[in-house]
């Protein structure tokens, strides 16, 4: 019973798609996502096949009590799925979450980076 | 009191707008696009001010407690590398929250967590709900 209303409640939460910045480095590809006040503990990165589904929740609240005078954000779920070439290396996809955004780190797959053909003479 | 609001906004529209908005409280369901994204609420004893700043180091902004406003400033500066896909907004940003009352402003305390700045001004004394003693 309780997990029906905890469903009931994470439903009632509006969804956002974070905005997001896709940058390649040097070092291969950077997604970059704005989850403003979501934390470690309320993010789950999926990998499923060729997507990638970042999907967090924002528990802003005003403080208890306190009544609010002017809104512009709430607290919402965030998700978004992203789909992924094959020129990304999947073992070493990092995420750093810091200050409210997701870095998503996406290493090229070793086999396309750039590199010098040997010359074998015969 | 100079206000330079950034290259993402008609000045003289927002400064209409922004003399328009601050004079009435607005809630959510009017949106409209302002960077960074501010909550303002009150209790008896404080005034709370939330600002959404996603992805700014808290030592790349300043906040400053003028007269009768806070002002948040500071710039989001972007990566280096080639984008594919730019939807996070960038470059330098202000806002300015007129405060409605007087406040404490020794006591104005701030918190950043997880990219939301907490902002907590304490009403003063003299405008702080009080019951009165009614003599017969």
């Amino acid at each position: 019973m309780s997990t029906d209303i905890a469903k009931k409640e994470a439903s009632a939460l509006p969804n956002y798609a974070p905005a997001s910045d896709i940058v390649e480095m040097e070092d291969g590809f950077h997604i970059l996502l704005d989850m403003p006040g979501v934390g470690r503990e309320d993010l789950v990165i999926d990998l499923k096949e060729n997507e990638v589904t970042i999907s967090g929740r924002s528990a802003y609240a005003a403080p208890e009590g306190a009544k609010l005078l002017h809104q512009e954000f709430a607290a919402g779920d965030y998700s978004r799925t992203f789909a992924l070439s094959d020129a990304v290396d999947r073992e070493k996809i990092k995420a750093v979450l810091k200050n409210g955004v997701l870095n998503l780190y996406l290493p090229k797959a070793e086999e396309l980076k750039p590199r010098r053909i040997e010359i074998v003479s015969e | 009191m100079v206000i330079d609001f950034s290259n993402f906004y008609d000045l003289s529209r927002e400064l209409d707008r922004f003399f328009d908005e601050t004079s009435r409280p607005l809630f959510f369901s009017q949106r409209r696009v302002a960077y960074p994204m501010v909550n303002v609420a009150e209790d008896d004893q404080n005034y709370y001010v939330d600002v959404n700043l996603p992805g700014v180091d808290p030592k790349e902004f300043e906040l400053t407690l003028t007269d009768k406003n806070l002002v948040v400033k500071g710039e989001r500066k972007p990566e280096e590398g080639r984008y594919y896909r730019r939807e996070r907004l960038q470059g330098v940003f202000q806002r300015i929250v007129a405060m409605g009352a007087p406040v404490e402003r020794e006591k104005v305390a701030a918190k950043f967590t997880d990219g939301v700045l907490h902002v907590t001004l304490p009403k003063s004394e003299a405008v702080k709900p009080r019951k009165i003693a009614i003599d017969n």
